[in-house]
C-alpha cells in the first residue's frame, strides 16, 4: 500500500480473468455434483429406504411454520387456485371484449394445461420443498453434521441429495394432480359462479378442447422441473458456507437459480413436445 | 380463553407482521430519512434481481408466445400474434416481476436482516437509541417498491422484444402486423395497472422479508428457515394481490 500503485489495467485484467475462471470452475463443480447425485440414486434406494420414507412425509406436509398452514400441499393448491382464478377474470373479460366469452372454458383447458399449472406448480415446488431442502442441508453443513456423516461412513451425497431428488419426483406427482385440479376448479367456479356463465356452455368448450395427451405431457414437464429444482437446491445447501447468515444467502441464491432453470426446462420440454405442429387441431 | 399454542403462534405472527407494517408506514415521513441506506439498498436490490429478471423473462415470454401462437396459427390469425404479446405483457410482466422480487429481493433482504438479528446488531441499534424500523426497514421497503416498478419496465421491454423476435424470426409472423396488433387489446391503462401491481408487489414482498428477517431466531437453521418462509409467504401474498388487482381492473359481473 505504501509503494506507488502499479497501473490498474493488468490487475483489473487479472481479476476479470480470475473471475471468469472461477465461474467455469463453479459450473464444473455443479455439474460434477449433479452427476454424482443422479448416479447415487441407486445407492440411496438400496441403503437409505427409511430416510426416503421420512422425507416423503416431511416434504408433502412441510416442517416448522409451514406445517402450521398445511404444508406444501396447501401452498401448491392455493397458488394454482389463484392462478386459475386469473384465467376466469382476465380470460372471461378479454374474450367478452370481442364477444366470445363462451370460449373461456376452452382457454382454461388450453392455457391451464400448457402454461399455468406446470409453471405455477414448479414455482411453488421451488419455494416450498426446494428452499426447505437448501435450508436443512445448509444448516447441517454449517454445524458440520455433513462432515460427521462422512466420518461415520455414510455416503453424504447419496444420503442427503439423492434421497431428496428421488423424493421430489415421488412427491411431485400427487402435488401436480392437486395443482391441475385446483386450476381447473378455480377457472370453472370463477367463470360460472362469479361471472354467471352457464355451466353447460363452460363444460362443453372445456371438454371439447381438453387434450388428454397434453395433460400427460404436462406431468412430464412437472417431473422434469422437480428434478432440476431439487438438484439445484441440494447443491446450494450442500455447499453453503459462512455461518447462519450464509445459509440464508444460500437459500436466496438457490431460489433465484432454480426459478430460472425451472422455467427454462419448462420451455424446452414444451418446445420439444409441441414443436412446430403444436399438437392442436381445431380446424384441421 | 387461552387458545392452544399451535393455534396462537400463526395468529401472533400475523399480528406482529401487521404491527410492523403499520410502524413502517408511520415512520416513512419521519425525519431524518435514511437516504444513504435507501440508495445502497436500491443498488443492492437491483444488483441481485436484474439478471434473474432478464433470465426469467426470456423463457417465460417465449413459452407464452409459443403457446398463444400455436393457437393463432390454427385459427389462421397469425397476424394477431402482436395482440397475444400485448396480453402476455400485461399479465406476464407483473408475474415475472413478482417472482423476481419475491425470489431474489425479498430473500436477500431477509437473509441480510436475519444475519444482523443473529449477530444482535439490531439490539445494539436499539441501545444506541436508533429505531431499526426507521433506519433499516423503511429504506428497504421504499427501495424495493421503487426497484420493483423499474424492474417491471425492464421486464415489459424484454417481454416485447422476446416475443417480437420469437414470433417474427422463428415463427415467421409479418413484423408490421405484429406491431399493428400490439395495441389492439392492451392500452395505456393496462401498462399503468402493471406498474401499480409491481409497486405493490415490491411493498408486500419487502415487508414480509423484513418481518421474517427481524423476527428470526433459533441457531443456524433459523435464518435458512426464515428465508424459506419468506419465499412461500410472499409468493402466496403476491398471487393474491395479482388476482385482486386484475379483478378490480376488469370489474365484476355485469
Amino acid at each position: 500500500m505504501i509503494a506507488s500503485p502499479p497501473s490498474l489495467a493488468p490487475s483489473r485484467l487479472r481479476r476479470y480473468g480470475q473471475g471468469w475462471a472461477a465461474g467455469w470452475v463453479r459450473i464444473g463443480r455443479q455439474t460434477q455434483f449433479y452427476i454424482q447425485t443422479i448416479r447415487s440414486i441407486g445407492d440411496a434406494l438400496i441403503h437409505y429406504k427409511a430416510e426416503i420414507v421420512r422425507l416423503i412425509a416431511q416434504m408433502s406436509l412441510g416442517t416448522g411454520a409451514l406445517a402450521l398452514i398445511g404444508g406444501t400441499i396447501v401452498v401448491v393448491g392455493f397458488l394454482t387456485l389463484s392462478a386459475g382464478a386469473l384465467i376466469a377474470v382476465q380470460g372471461y373479460n378479454q374474450l367478452a371484449g370481442i364477444g366470445v366469452e363462451a370460449l373461456t372454458g376452452f382457454i382454461s383447458a388450453y392455457v391451464n394445461v400448457r402454461i399455468i399449472a406446470p409453471v405455477t406448480a414448479g414455482i411453488a415446488l421451488a419455494a416450498t420443498i426446494g428452499a426447505g431442502a437448501t435450508a436443512q442441508i445448509g444448516a447441517m453443513r454449517i454445524s458440520e453434521e455433513i462432515d460427521a456423516l462422512e466420518v461415520m461412513g455414510i455416503r453424504s451425497v447419496a444420503y442427503l441429495a439423492s434421497t431428496r431428488v428421488l423424493t421430489g419426483v415421488i412427491v411431485v406427482i400427487p402435488l401436480y394432480c392437486i395443482a391441475v385440479l385446483m386450476s381447473f376448479l378455480a377457472a370453472r367456479l370463477g367463470t360460472t359462479m362469479v361471472y354467471g356463465q352457464s355451466t353447460g356452455v363452460y363444460d362443453h368448450y372445456f371438454n371439447t378442447f381438453l387434450i388428454p395427451t397434453d395433460l400427460l405431457w404436462s406431468f412430464v414437464q412437472a417431473i422434469a422441473m422437480a428434478i432440476v429444482i431439487m438438484l439445484v437446491h441440494t447443491y446450494y445447501g450442500y455447499t453453503a458456507s459462512g455461518g447462519p447468515a450464509g445459509v440464508g444467502e444460500a437459500v436466496g441464491r438457490a431460489v433465484r437459480a432454480s426459478l430460472v432453470s425451472a422455467v427454462t426446462v419448462s420451455l424446452l420440454v414444451s418446445l420439444a413436445v409441441y414443436g412446430q405442429s403444436g399438437n392442436f387441431h381445431l380446424a384441421s | 380463553m387461552a387458545l392452544p399454542a399451535t393455534l396462537m403462534k400463526p395468529v401472533r405472527g400475523v399480528g406482529e407482521f401487521y404491527a410492523m407494517a403499520l410502524d413502517t408506514f408511520m415512520l416513512i415521513p419521519r425525519r431524518p430519512f435514511a437516504w444513504r441506506e435507501f440508495f445502497l439498498q436500491c443498488w443492492f436490490i437491483t444488483r441481485v434481481s436484474i439478471v434473474p429478471s432478464l433470465l426469467l423473462a426470456m423463457p417465460f415470454t417465449v413459452l407464452a408466445a409459443f403457446t398463444l401462437n400455436v393457437l393463432l396459427f390454427d385459427f389462421g390469425a397469425a397476424d394477431f400474434a402482436g395482440t397475444g404479446a400485448g396480453i402476455s405483457l400485461a399479465q406476464l410482466g407483473p408475474i415475472v416481476t413478482v417472482l423476481v422480487v419475491a425470489g431474489a429481493a425479498a430473500t436477500a433482504i431477509c437473509a441480510d436482516l436475519g444475519a444482523r438479528t443473529i449477530r444482535e446488531e439490531l439490539d445494539a441499534l436499539r441501545v444506541l437509541g436508533i429505531n431499526p424500523i426507521q433506519s433499516l426497514v423503511v429504506p428497504r421497503v421504499l427501495a424495493a417498491c421503487l426497484v420493483a416498478m423499474l424492474l417491471s419496465a425492464i421486464v415489459s421491454l424484454s417481454t416485447l422484444v422476446g416475443s417480437f423476435f420469437f414470433s417474427v424470426f422463428v415463427q415467421h409472423v409479418t413484423p408490421g402486423a405484429f406491431v399493428a396488433g400490439l395495441t389492439l387489446l392492451t392500452g395505456v391503462r393496462d401498462v399503468v395497472v402493471a406498474f401499480v401491481k409491481a409497486g405493490l408487489f415490491g411493498l408486500a414482498a419487502s415487508l414480509i422479508g423484513c418481518y421474517k428477517g427481524i423476527s428470526v431466531g433459533g441457531g443456524p437453521a433459523g435464518v435458512g428457515n426464515a428465508v424459506n418462509e419468506t419465499v412461500v409467504y410472499s409468493f402466496v401474498a403476491l398471487y393474491v394481490i395479482n388476482l385482486i388487482i386484475t379483478a378490480v381492473q376488469f370489474g365484476g359481473p355485469q
